[in-house]
Formats: structure tokens, sequence, C-alpha cells
């Protein structure tokens, strides 16, 4: 145990021991469960790992033009579920630079992947000033862990 | 841990598809701002056919043109799941609820409106059962007695469940309902060997195994629920 923490922390993944959920140290996160990974003005987003886990298999993954305007808070596309449409919001404003064409063929990536090969949109974003409404791994694993002892 | 849970109903008798929806939006923007409580719209539907985000309309088997024949409307919508068909005699519960502030996701959202159709069935002797993977809804069998289709925004749903009382079940025959090759649809009526209700004690029930599955302890009925918001006037 205390060699897979040592490797957690060399490798910067934060293992969440009680909760069941994987969240990754050096992203940012919404309380709409989206992540952010930041580089300069660079932004990668997508659904976390308590997200993809509550929504179920994803079927379908709208996703916005290249050239988009999103806005901090506002939904810019959705995933589907379990006949279940579900808006995804930007944790950050800016321009859509990229979006994950995978995910037309591929889905599922969003779950078996939500970090990594599941990544959504790319932003260039307009106001890095944004980022500090957003919470840090440990916040948001907290905020998980009180949304899931609601019921 | 969790407040008492309020849940507001609205009986809302026949509505047309469109104006429903109309509702939904102002509904789902009012729960957001924290307007309104919990929110449950009852109801049934003259002939529509509907289709989700995806527009799955090879799915629907008649041409467009011919729908008026049959006395039907077509609609798409921002909801999820396939195409699908809403007529009288089918119980239709929409509810305006914040997953949120109950700590659901949509897989468990789902799954509870699953339940409250099973639950409903069971009281007439039917066993129903949640459908497989890739396969959400309510079974008898092979046969299909509820339909689910759900849009979450910002926490909020919309959209919701259809429970087949004894709906004309021919409308089914010109969709390949919910993209299911293969698979019949069936009704409370052809399920059951008990005598059935008025359709308002039915719709009652399902109501109530909805408040029940939810944990709602109260549960208020609106007075003279109509499509148009108390804020608006008639020009």
């Amino acid at each position: 145990m205390l060699w897979a923490t040592r490797a957690a922390s060399y490798l910067r993944i934060s293992v969440v021991h009680r909760g069941f959920s994987t969240v990754l140290k050096d992203l940012k996160y919404a309380d709409s469960h989206e992540w952010v990974k930041v580089n300069g003005t660079a932004a990668t987003i997508g659904i976390t790992d308590h997200a993809q886990d509550h929504l179920g298999d994803v079927v379908y993954v709208e996703l916005p033009e290249v050239g988009a305007s999103v806005k901090q808070g506002d939904s810019f596309g959705a995933v589907e579920s379990v006949k279940a449409t579900s808006d995804v919001n930007s944790p950050v404003s800016g321009k859509v630079v990229e979006v994950n064409e995978e995910l037309s063929n591929s889905p599922a990536l969003v779950n078996s992947s939500p970090y990594k090969d599941g990544w959504i949109i790319k932003v260039e974003m307009n106001d890095s000033g944004e980022l500090k409404n957003l919470m840090d791994s440990e916040e948001y694993s907290k905020f998980c862990e009180e949304e899931d002892s609601k019921h | 841990m969790r407040g008492p849970l309020k849940l507001e109903v609205w009986k809302m008798g026949f509505v047309n598809y469109l104006e429903a929806l109309k509702l939904q939006e102002k509904l789902v923007s009012d729960r957001k701002l924290c307007r309104i409580p919990d929110t449950l719209l009852s109801l049934q539907h003259p002939p529509t056919y509907t289709l989700g985000k995806r527009r799955t309309d090879h799915n629907l088997l008649i041409p467009e043109s011919e729908l008026k024949n049959i006395g039907a409307e077509l609609h798409y919508t921002q909801r999820g799941g396939d195409i699908t068909f809403h007529g009288p005699h089918q119980a239709i519960l929409y509810p305006i609820i914040s997953l949120r502030e109950m700590g659901l996701g949509a897989r468990n959202y789902v799954e509870k409106l699953e339940s409250t159709m099973i639950e409903l069935s069971s009281l007439y002797g039917v066993k129903a059962c949640a459908g497989k993977k890739c396969e959400t809804g309510v079974w008898v069998g092979e046969r299909k007695i509820g339909a689910i289709g759900v849009r979450i925004s910002s926490g909020i749903t919309s959209h919701g469940l259809a429970f087949n009382i004894d709906p004309e079940l021919e409308y089914f025959k010109h969709i390949v309902p919910c993209g299911i090759t293969d698979k019949e649809v069936t009704s409370l009526r052809r399920e059951t060997s008990t005598a059935l209700p008025s359709e308002e004690v039915i719709q009652e029930q399902l109501i109530s195994c909805f408040a029940r599955l939810f944990g709602y302890n109260t549960v208020v009925q609106k007075e003279n629920p109509s499509i148009l918001s108390d804020h608006e006037e008639i020009a």
C-alpha cells in the first residue's frame, strides 16, 4: 500500500481511499463534475470519473463546433447514457480550438478513460482569473463525498 | 442529513406535446433558480411520435407526410432515448426535480423511474423488470410496458416516463420502438387479469409510487395547474 501511494505521488495521481472514484491532483474541477487541465492559456476539458460512473454507459456525445465560444458554467454539449441526455458545462470561458472526434465513434471512451482518451474539448482561455472559481482535487474529493452521502 | 423533501404535483389531464414541452422549459428554469420546489407533471398526450437528441428518424417506418392521416404529430426533442409513441391511455410523468439536491446521478435516477413503473405493475399482479444493459425501460418478459427518456440540464430533470395503461398499440407498428427490433410493446390491460380501475386511479397510484421511491415526505397538489404560468397574462 505504501509503495502504491509513493508511486501514485510520483505519478501525481491522488488515490482517494474512502471514495470510489479517481481524482487527479493537478486538475481543476467544477461542481458540475467537469475537469480542466491548464497549460498556459490552453485548457483541456472532460468529465470526471465520478461523473462517468454516475452517468452509466455513454452511448453518444454531442460536441460543439470548433470556433464556438464557451462560457464558464454554461453548457457546451451533452452526453447520452441510459436514455438520459446530460448537459456538459465548461469550467472556463474561451474559444473551442479542438474537439475529440474519436468520441463520435467511441463514446465509451468517456467511461473507460475520463481523464485521458475521453477528453471532450480543448479551449483557448480568455480569462485565466476564472480558474480561482474552480475546486482543486482535495476540495473536489470532499465535494463528491458530500454529494454521495445525501441519499 | 437531508431536510424534508417536498413534491408539487400538477395533474394536467390531456395536454398537447409542444405545450407540455414549453411548460417544462419554463419549470426547469424556475427550478434552477429555486423559485419552485421539485415538481411532477402527470398527464396524457394526443397521438404523438417523438425523437430524442440523436434524431434516429430512420426508426420511423412511415413517411412523415402520412402521420397526419393517422392523426399523429412528430416532434424532435433534446431528451435521451430513441423514437417512441405517446397517446391516450398512456400515463406520463414528467418530473422536474433537482438531482443535485438529491445527490442522484443519471443512472440512479433512471433506475428509480424504472422502479416506479415496476412497482405500479406489481399492484396489478404484473411481474415487470428493468431492461438489461442498453435496454432502459420496463419489460414484462420480452414485451415493453414502460419507456423512459430524460433530459438533465444543470442537474434539473425534464421529460420522464411513459407507462402503457391501455394505449392503441397499433400506433407502435409505425416505428421501431426505442430502436429495438423484434420486441413487442404491451400494456397493463394486456398483462393483467385484474379488472382495471379508472385511469385517474392508476395515474394517482403511479404518482404515489414515484413519491415513495424518491423519498418525498410532503406531496402537495397544485391548484388549477395550467399551461400558462402564474406570471403570464392572457392577452
